[in-house]
């Protein structure tokens, strides 16, 4: 039978080209404006200034601006909060970028400032600066989104903190111009229950 | 109390040679794996590095257009362990598949013969899947130069309290390419000569490819060593340089010995990729821990940075270690050039030896640490 000792604090979704925190919605732009662009409404729209954001790859914003949200919305983040990532593509806008500089017909270069955002956990290391998050981040790879296996693996992690139990998860699906993000943090206590179904639910729901 | 889990398997392909205790073997002899590597499918210079020769591999998994070569040698690792230790393929069987950049290679290479897709890490998981007949999908983790051994400890997590699982697989591996190659150049990481970890004239790493895997098991059988504990904790600092004070590496060691019972280590095998700034920071962690006294060794003298499969080969060598009683010695180390002095290991001793520690760390400024002892 499937645990539910943990709760859902908080939660935002990046979609297409609109961002919703907690099911209300935070930003929308025409569904036809380049993702780069969005993002890039939706940090001015944040009022933060970090200038290291501009650096970022397409993934890292994505999630910066969720990290962001969620935040704002639960209260700082705890220390030691462990960041479990997924999604499909791995660091692949900036893994193209690079293989695409490396064999330029005539002129390969390869750019440092590319290269070391051509690893999906970068994205943690981004937002473990920005939060100054010192705990554990693991990133997973997976066809689609999969809460049958990130809940559990969740809860067995929050299982074995000794303190501060609570972990920033989900899905975090980033192409050259499409996003489909849900990050939720989880804790001891919180309005939704931490399960597979509501995960599906909350997944879903976005999508309407 | 959480139940107990065992490595009771382990398998490793390398430059050096097929099989664990082979390369173990090399190690004790001083043979090193890295030797300069001209090739242009890789760099436009000779770069050191430690590169599998394929044909080798060939001869056992022979399928060579269906299956890349980097699958090929993932393949041949796995059926390696499976094959030794009769691992059923069922529902409680759980894979963990670490490695960097997989078939990164293939990516916008005019040379390539498969499909972009296959690029995609967990294609090429279910390639290797669908060739076993696995029952459960892969789990792949792609988390920087920590990969092997985070992957290690998250299936050791899952045996401890998902009761689905009886029993894992984990395996780690990473191949040259010219992405890759091309990308540490632009770090100015690469050395120009053999690399020389935590000495004064260390001047960066040597690339290097390896496929290996550990079997895990709720179970102990004669032979296997424990998983005693395991920490990992996150710099804070920056995305591509090691932390000043190790804050994250102190932390995960602190956490992996307090979860072992705070047992001293009797030898460490530390990351050690012989930049100026890691090793440095690792002296400072292990300073910071009381351990700068325990016999310590980088392998990556020997087989290069192996990426995905560094934390996994080097604690299989180092599980061989534990085994034979012999201390394996630091290749390339001659003066100290850390500012805390470590205790490196320059011959290889014999010494009754009982628990090591593995240290990682990574891009993203990721770290772990893991606590392993003889039964």
């Amino acid at each position: 039978m499937e645990k539910q000792n943990y709760a859902i604090r908080s939660y935002c979704s990046i979609r297409d080209r609109s961002i919703r925190v907690n099911g209300n919605n935070f930003f929308d732009a025409d569904p036809s404006a380049p993702l780069g662009d969005f993002l890039k409404s939706a940090y001015r729209k944040l009022g933060v200034d970090y200038p290291k954001f501009h650096k970022m790859d397409g993934l890292c914003k994505a999630i910066f601006i969720a990290a962001e949200l969620i935040t704002r919305e639960s209260g700082p983040y705890e220390q030691h909060m462990a960041l479990l990532f997924a999604n499909r593509s791995s660091s692949y806008l900036s893994d193209n970028r690079h293989a695409n500089d490396v064999f330029m017909p005539g002129n390969p270069v390869a750019s440092p400032s590319t290269f070391v955002y051509t690893l999906p956990n970068i994205a943690m290391g981004e937002i473990s600066i920005r939060h100054q998050l010192q705990s554990e981040n693991v990133f997973f790879i997976f066809d689609s989104y999969l809460p049958e296996f990130l809940v559990p693996y969740a809860n067995a992690t929050l299982d074995s903190q000794r303190f501060e139990r609570s972990a920033l998860c989900g899905w975090t699906e980033v192409t050259e111009e499409t996003c489909d993000l849900l990050l939720y943090r989880i804790g001891a206590s919180g309005h939704l229950t931490h399960s597979i179904a509501q995960l599906k639910r909350l997944y879903n729901k976005e999508d309407e | 109390m959480r139940g107990e889990v065992y490595i009771v398997g382990d398998e490793v392909i390398s430059p050096l040679g097929i099989g664990s205790e082979s390369n173990f073997q090399r190690l004790l002899e001083g043979g090193t794996a890295i030797a300069p590597v001209t090739d242009s499918r890789l760099f436009d210079r000779t770069i050191h590095a430690a590169r599998i020769d394929e044909t080798q591999a060939n001869d056992l998994v022979r399928e060579t257009t269906r299956y890349t070569r980097l699958e090929r040698l993932f393949i041949l690792a796995l059926q390696r362990l499976i094959d030794k230790h009769d691992i059923p393929l069922g529902k409680d069987t759980l894979v963990v598949l670490s490695t960097t950049k997989g078939n990164i290679g293939l990516l916008a290479n005019p040379a390539s013969t498969f499909p972009q897709q296959r690029a995609n890490l967990n294609t090429m998981a279910e390639v290797i899947r669908r060739h076993f007949g696995f029952e459960n999908p892969f789990i792949p983790i792609s988390n920087a130069c920590i990969s092997g051994s985070l992957a290690m400890s998250v299936a050791r997590r899952l045996l401890r309290y998902d009761s689905r699982y009886k029993r894992a697989i984990v395996v780690g591996g990473d191949e040259l390419s010219k992405f890759i190659v091309s990308g540490f150049d632009a770090f100015q990481a690469l050395a120009d000569g053999p690399c020389r970890p935590f000495d004064r004239d260390r001047k960066g790493l040597n690339l290097g490819e390896a496929f290996a895997a550990v079997y895990l098991s709720k179970t102990p059988v004669r032979g296997a060593v424990k998983l005693m504990g395991a920490g990992s904790f996150n710099d804070a600092n920056h995305i591509s340089g090691p932390s000043r004070t190790g804050e994250g590496l102190y932390l995960s060691i602190r956490e992996a010995m307090r979860e072992a019972g705070d047992i001293t280590p009797d030898f460490i095998s530390a990351h050690g990729t012989a930049t100026l700034y890691n090793d440095e920071m690792e002296a400072i962690a292990f300073q910071r821990c009381s351990l700068s006294a325990v016999p310590l060794h980088s392998l990556k003298g020997y087989f290069g940075h192996t990426l995905g499969a560094s934390g996994l080969i080097e604690t299989v060598m180092a599980i061989h270690s534990l085994k034979n009683n012999e201390l394996i010695p630091s290749l390339g180390f001659a003066h100290q050039g850390t500012s805390h002095a470590l205790n490196i290991i320059t011959q290889p001793t014999k010494r009754p030896l009982n628990t090591f520690l593995k240290t990682a760390s990574g891009f993203g400024g990721c770290n772990i640490a893991t606590i392993i002892q003889k039964m």
